[in-house]
């Protein structure tokens, strides 16, 4: 039996604050599925929002909250692109690796028959990018034939750690769609000493061989810096040394090292703290490219339908960021 | 540009603010832009209509009834929401009471809201009078938790439903407003049932006195008049307010509180 005094005092408390407000009402006596179903039907009837029953309480919103998806920028709502890891063993050993690659890790690899279904399906499902990523993607034999397949459907991305374009790899390479795809290359620094002092040493030099292998092969070539957070504003000598190999600026990219996988600091990336970008490994499908390691991001075992995992990551982000609203309505700072 | 309309509104709730602010912000731009003023209070905010300090106020049925006693029927009504021209007072019971009609609530005991509230105190007094056994046959359990807002915050109707659920009342008046917002009788089945409903009634409507000219109100009610339902950003400030359009004033709708108002020697200064 519910307790009628409810729906009384969820009409008082919502009346007691502005739009978008939110109030958290006690239940009441009575079966709780009950009564969370009686808010559920009053917001439903009077056009309020249910945030969400905790414990004894029921946090209702004042009118809807805007979409969190409506939003976003076009291109970082969910599903705009798709990541592939598509095997995670790895030449390199980086002491910052979100995914803890290294030459000992065991290939946990896509394939080229999944690869290919998540092409097909990634252009049905409305996504305009693919990245491919490895560990080490050209560690693969088939990398040319996983690369085709992404091309043939939507414009590609491959991560690279370039350091491996010579024989059989080079003509892989060689083999891909310059129009479709694009190499992102990392590099860290202008000179080897802090690349190196992360990735090992020599390695400076072989990535930047395979900058300039990659670019007189004609391809378009991202280059990606991994830095500490307190080193991201200190730029000038890397972008000119990368305008000399003939980097886009726009291609020339940073990103803030993470504190994820191998890093033993970086800046934290929580769930909460991610706009998703669904990332696909062999394993399942995970909120983040930067957590494909890590079981408190996984999203779903089941990487297929594709177009089901990628509603379910959008649903996951509309909930969290209407809690995380009100959350901090909660605890507004004076 | 001409000076903005100074629109006055009592604020009940903090929701008004963002109200207005919409209001507001639709008018900015316009050969009728306004800002508004808000009041703690109806008397305060009628005072300040006839003294020149706001130039339209937003004012309840009972507002409007006091400022057409206090300026002889110099004031006019602009516009009201469309809900404003079929109010009704709900007299409600627990479900199964089988009170019948006013009737049934000879000789028991019927909770009011406050004693400003039109709806849900000054009118019910009168339906019993005019289509019942008559108030004074009637126990009255006044219930002023709201004074000065008359009732527009809807928690002395709430507190008047909570003294039947706890039998402290047999019945509560309340206005259509309070008992579509708990769902009728459909969400809390076994509550509540409605045994008599009013005849309509009007409700609340933006006054004018002659001071400001007919020039000036005239953009100002044309471009209100125009706010669109089907259109998405005007859409937000009718949901909040209350409506589906904005009409003109029904005029007739004011006799009944008139009336009541007379009857019941209702004070000038709420
Ligand atoms: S950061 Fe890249 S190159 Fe380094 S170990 Fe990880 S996957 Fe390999």
């Amino acid at each position: 039996m519910v307790s009628h005094g409810l729906v009384l005092d969820l009409v008082e408390r919502v009346g007691t604050v502005a739009r978008h407000g939110t109030v958290s009402v006690p239940l009441g006596e009575g079966d709780p599925e009950e009564l969370a179903a009686t808010v559920a039907a009053w917001c439903a009837r009077s056009g309020n929002e249910l945030v969400e029953v905790r414990g004894s309480r029921a946090v209702v919103r004042r009118g809807r909250s805007p979409d969190p998806l409506a939003e976003l920028a076009p291109d970082l709502v969910p599903g705009t692109r798709l990541w592939m890891y598509t095997n995670f063993d790895c030449n390199l050993a980086c002491d910052y690796c979100c995914v803890r690659s290294s030459p000992q890790s065991a290939r946990r690899a896509l394939g080229l028959d999944r690869v290919r279904r998540l092409a097909t399906e990634a252009l049905a499902a409305g996504v305009s990018e693919l990245i491919l990523t490895g560990g080490e993607p050209f560690l693969l034999p088939d990398i040319d034939e996983l690369v085709t397949v992404c091309t043939a459907e939507l414009p590609t991305t491959l991560l690279t750690n370039g350091m491996l374009f010579r024989g059989r790899r080079l003509e892989a390479l060689r083999q891909m769609d310059r129009t479709q795809l694009a190499l992102q290359i990392s590099l860290d620094s202008a000179t080897p000493e802090q690349h190196d002092g992360h990735r090992g040493r020599g390695s400076w030099e072989r990535a930047v061989a395979g900058i300039r292998t990659a670019h007189d092969e004609g391809f378009r070539v991202r280059v990606a810096a991994t830095l500490p957070y307190e080193q991201t504003h200190e730029l000038a000598a890397f972008h000119t040394f990368l305008d000399s190999l003939g980097i886009a600026r726009e291609d020339q990219v940073i990103r803030a090292l993470a504190h994820r996988g191998a890093a033993d600091n970086g800046i934290e990336l929580t769930l909460e703290s991610l706009i998703p970008e669904v990332t696909v490994t062999a394993d399942g499908v995970y909120w983040h490219p930067v957590s494909a390691d890590h079981d408190d991001q996984l999203v779903t075992r089941d990487i297929f339908p594709l177009q089901d995992a990628i509603t379910e990551v959008r649903r996951r982000f509309t909930e969290q960021r209407a809690q995380a609203t009100a959350a901090a309505q909660w605890f507004p700072c004076a | 540009m001409s000076k903005p309309l100074i629109v006055g509104a009592v604020a009940y709730t903090p929701n008004v603010v963002t109200i207005w602010e919409g209001i507001r912000d639709y008018f900015a731009g316009s050969a009728s832009e306004m800002d508004f003023v808000l009041f703690s209070n109806y008397g305060r905010q009628v005072d300040s209509l006839i003294d020149g300090t706001i130039d339209l106020a937003w004012n309840t049925n009972l507002a409007w009834v006091r400022t057409v006693a206090q300026t002889d029927g110099a004031c006019r009504a602009l516009a009201m929401r469309d809900t404003d021209t079929v109010f009704r007072t709900v007299f409600v019971a627990r479900t199964g009471s089988n009170l019948g009609g006013l009737d049934g609530l000879k000789g028991r005991r019927l909770a009011l809201g406050s004693k400003d509230s039109a709806q849900a105190a000054i009118l019910p007094v009168h339906f019993l009078d005019r289509n019942g056994p008559g108030a004074d046959e009637v126990e009255l359990l006044r219930i002023d938790s709201d004074v000065g807002k008359h009732g527009d915050t809807g928690r002395s109707e709430l507190d008047a439903l909570r003294a039947v659920l706890d039998e402290r009342a047999d019945a509560a008046a309340i206005g259509i407003n309070t008992w579509e917002a708990i769902g009728r009788e459909e969400l809390m089945p076994g509550a509540f049932e409605a045994f008599w409903e009013s005849p309509t009634y009007s409700h609340c409507n933006f006054t004018a006195l002659p001071r400001v000219p007919e020039e000036r109100t005239g953009p100002w009610l044309e471009r209100l008049l125009a706010m669109d339902w089907d259109n998405p950003e005007h859409r937000p400030i009718l949901e909040m307010e209350g409506l589906r359009r904005w009409v003109s004033p029904k005029l007739d709708g004011y006799a009944s509180l008139v009336e009541a108002v007379k009857e019941q020697g209702i004070s000038a200064r709420w």
